[in-house]
Parts: C-alpha cells; structure tokens; sequence
C-alpha cells in the first residue's frame, strides 16, 4: 500500500469522502501506476524497432573458402526505406502517371497515388518480422530478414 | 533527424580493373555548406520565382527530401563478391 492509497482511506475514515468516490479514487490510481509500469515496456517495444533491412547469400559450408562462389552481404538503413517512399511521394502526377502505367505493362497494379505517410509506417513495421530463408540446390544460403 | 553520413567507401573490382574510393564526408561537408550559402541567394529567387505556379513549394520538399536521403544513406552496405567482380559500398 502506497502514500497515495492511505490518504483515500484516511479520508473514508474521517467521512470525508464516500465508499463510492475512495473505490473510484483507488480505481484511478491503480490505473495511473499499471500504465507507467508499462512505459518500460514501451521504451523497449520502441528500441527493438528494426534499424536495417539484411539481404545474405552465403555459400555451401564446403565451398565457402572458395574463391569461385557468390558471397553477398547487403545491410539497408529502414530509415532510407522511409525517405525513399516519401520523396517518392513527391512525384509530379504527370510522371506518376507514367509510372503507374509502366507497372501495369508489366501486371503489377499498383496505384502510387494511393500511398499515405500511415501505409509507410504500417509497412515498415510489419516487415519487422520478415524472414525469408532459402537453400539452393547448389547449397547456398539466401537469407533475408530484419535486424 | 539523421545526422549526415561521415565516411563513404566504395571498392568496385573487375576483371579488367577497378577502383577504390574513400570519401571523408566529415571533410567535404563544411565546403558544401560554403557553396550552399554561396547559392543560396540564387536558390532563393528560384523558389520565389516558382511559387505562384506551385513548383517553388514542390522544389523546397524535393530539397528536403534529398537531404533526407543523403542522411538516411548512414549505416548503407552493400558488399557483393562474384566470380569475376566485387563491389563494396559501405556508408558510416
């Protein structure tokens, strides 16, 4: 029991106050101290936001100190993801346009008018748990994932 | 906001050469914002000339946007070996 808590029963005590307005007192309190215990959870939830978007082929164990495979390692900044979405915004309708047409040749029907600073986020979260894992049949290994 | 990128590497290597770079952006960065203050008036009378028609308002964003991106660029790598050729691109 806390200072905060005895005081709202000191004051029930002294009639100072109802049972109904104490039970109401006590309710907010408790709230008010379960959503500030959970701030930590928050600082966290935000830390462990993904920084870098990892693309990685790596080769067959048994090959790997060969000089003759492909190796590929490439880390993307998600915050270059975002500024590149929204200066793609930025498009003048003409060339949007034309771009939404050049997609549509090649049977993608996407219409970049449609995209919203919310959609960029909502996107860029949900890749958080992205994973792609991928053996070939010559052994490699394509990863791509968030970190 | 980012702070802009530092150090540029870039080490691109082919059968028939290559070549290495190493930028200090750290360096470079203080001449750019000369220039830019130099240009600035210039800049200045361009925006107000195109801001009737929108544009001047459209160019202060893709401005802002750019340099958005040049920040974001931090923390970029990209390193791919092949066979025949390797490319390093690394961004600090």
């Amino acid at each position: 029991m806390n200072e905060n808590h005895k005081k709202i029963l000191e004051m029930l005590n002294e009639k100072k106050i109802s049972v109904d307005d104490a039970y109401r007192l006590l309710n907010t309190i408790d709230s008010a101290e379960g959503s500030r215990e959970s701030t930590p959870k928050t600082r966290t939830a935000v830390k462990d936001k993904p920084k870098y978007l990892r693309v990685t082929i790596v080769p067959d164990p048994e090959h790997e100190h060969s000089k003759d495979v492909d190796r590929v390692n490439v880390r993307v900044p998600m915050s270059l993801l975002r500024s590149g979405i929204k200066l793609a915004s930025l498009i003048p309708t003409e060339a949007r346009d034309k771009v939404d047409g050049a997609l549509k040749e090649k049977g993608i029907d996407f219409n970049t008018r449609n995209m919203k600073p919310e959609d960029i986020e909502e996107l860029i979260e949900s890749l958080s748990e992205l994973e792609v894992d991928i053996v070939s049949s010559k052994g490699e290994k394509v990863r791509v994932f968030v970190e | 906001m980012n702070r802009p990128p530092a150090w540029i590497r870039i080490k691109i290597q082919g059968e028939r050469g290559g070549f290495r770079l190493w930028l200090p952006l750290f360096l470079l960065l203080p001449l750019a914002l000369v220039v830019l203050i130099i240009l600035s008036p210039l800049i200045l009378i361009a925006v107000l000339i195109l801001w009737p028609s929108g544009w001047g308002k459209w160019a202060l964003s893709v401005l802002r946007a750019a340099y958005n991106i040049f920040c974001s660029l931090r923390g970029l790598k990209v390193d791919i070996q092949s066979r025949r050729e390797t490319v390093y691109i690394s961004i600090q």
